[in-house]
């Protein structure tokens, strides 16, 4: 019997930092440089950023990485 | 060396349809006739022969080399040839995926045209005086790999007596026909990959 490790999924609040700031997706897209699409897919929780994009991120709302992503455990 | 790569790949890219244009003329419109008759034509089939044939083959036998040897040269045709840059770090995770699928995609029609081109069978009509228990008909089914090309093929004078009914060895289509459709298989499968994964 070999132990599987549980699945994380990783919730992220950045539409609503991105509100607070009132930004638009395009023009936050052209902050961090990416583009609106990784925006939307991001927002969408269709695609995870990687540690750098996650920094860039966060570090553009000059906060830390736990207040805008955050880590949960998938139930099956 | 990075002129000379775009300067290539512009000959490349443009020389293509006039390539394709002059190869419609010859298949559907009996150029090599019509330049034995015509004076226009005759220049046209060897402009397009020598000239636009001959150098888009020299560049392309050049561009082959460079896409081994050049990893920037790579990402610069994927480019061209698909019309889409990757702009950000999702887009290069789509770009492995789409690869990625296309690559197996073309290993299995590879494998499948492998079974295919190795395969043979044939249903033929032997004379009345060999038939077995009074069934003239046989059926055959064979296995044919050669690592060498060896197309001097003689029959027998027993294959002469067989009337064949159906055979089938190996694919009907030429290696050049099977080539150009695996690169146009590669460019299509990830171009429809890339942009649905992109929506």
């Amino acid at each position: 019997m070999t132990k599987t490790s549980p699945q994380l999924k990783i919730i992220n609040r950045l539409n609503v930092f991105r509100a607070e700031h009132r930004l638009t997706q395009e023009q936050l897209a052209k902050e961090i440089g990416v583009t609106r699409a990784t925006i939307v897919a991001i927002e969408g929780g269709g695609y995870n950023p990687s540690l750098e994009l996650a920094f860039r991120i966060v570090r553009y709302f000059k906060t830390d990485i736990n207040t805008i992503f955050s880590v949960e455990e998938e139930t099956e | 060396m990075k002129k000379i790569d775009a300067i290539l790949l512009k000959i490349f890219l443009y020389e293509l349809p006039i390539l394709v244009f002059y190869a419609i003329s010859i298949a559907f419109f009996g150029l090599e006739t019509a330049a034995k008759e015509n004076v226009y034509a005759k220049v046209w089939y060897d402009f397009g022969g020598l000239l636009i044939f001959g150098s888009w083959m020299a560049v392309s036998i050049c561009i082959s080399i460079r896409l081994i040897m050049s990893s920037s040269f790579r990402c610069n045709v994927l480019s061209k040839i698909t019309f889409l840059k990757e702009q950000d770090e999702r887009e290069v995770v789509l770009t492995g995926q789409a690869a990625k699928t296309t690559m197996l995609t073309t290993l299995a029609i590879l494998i499948f045209l492998f079974c295919l081109s190795c395969f043979q069978f044939s249903v033929y009509r032997i004379p009345p005086e060999q038939a077995v228990d009074g069934k003239n008909r046989v059926l055959t089914l064979g296995f044919d790999f050669k690592l060498l090309d060896d197309s001097q093929q003689k029959g027998s004078s027993e294959d002469n007596e067989k009337a064949d009914i159906i055979s089938y060895s190996a694919l009907p289509i030429s290696s050049s026909t099977v080539i150009i459709g695996i690169i146009g298989w590669q460019i299509i499968s990830y171009n429809y990959l890339m942009r649905r994964a992109m929506k």
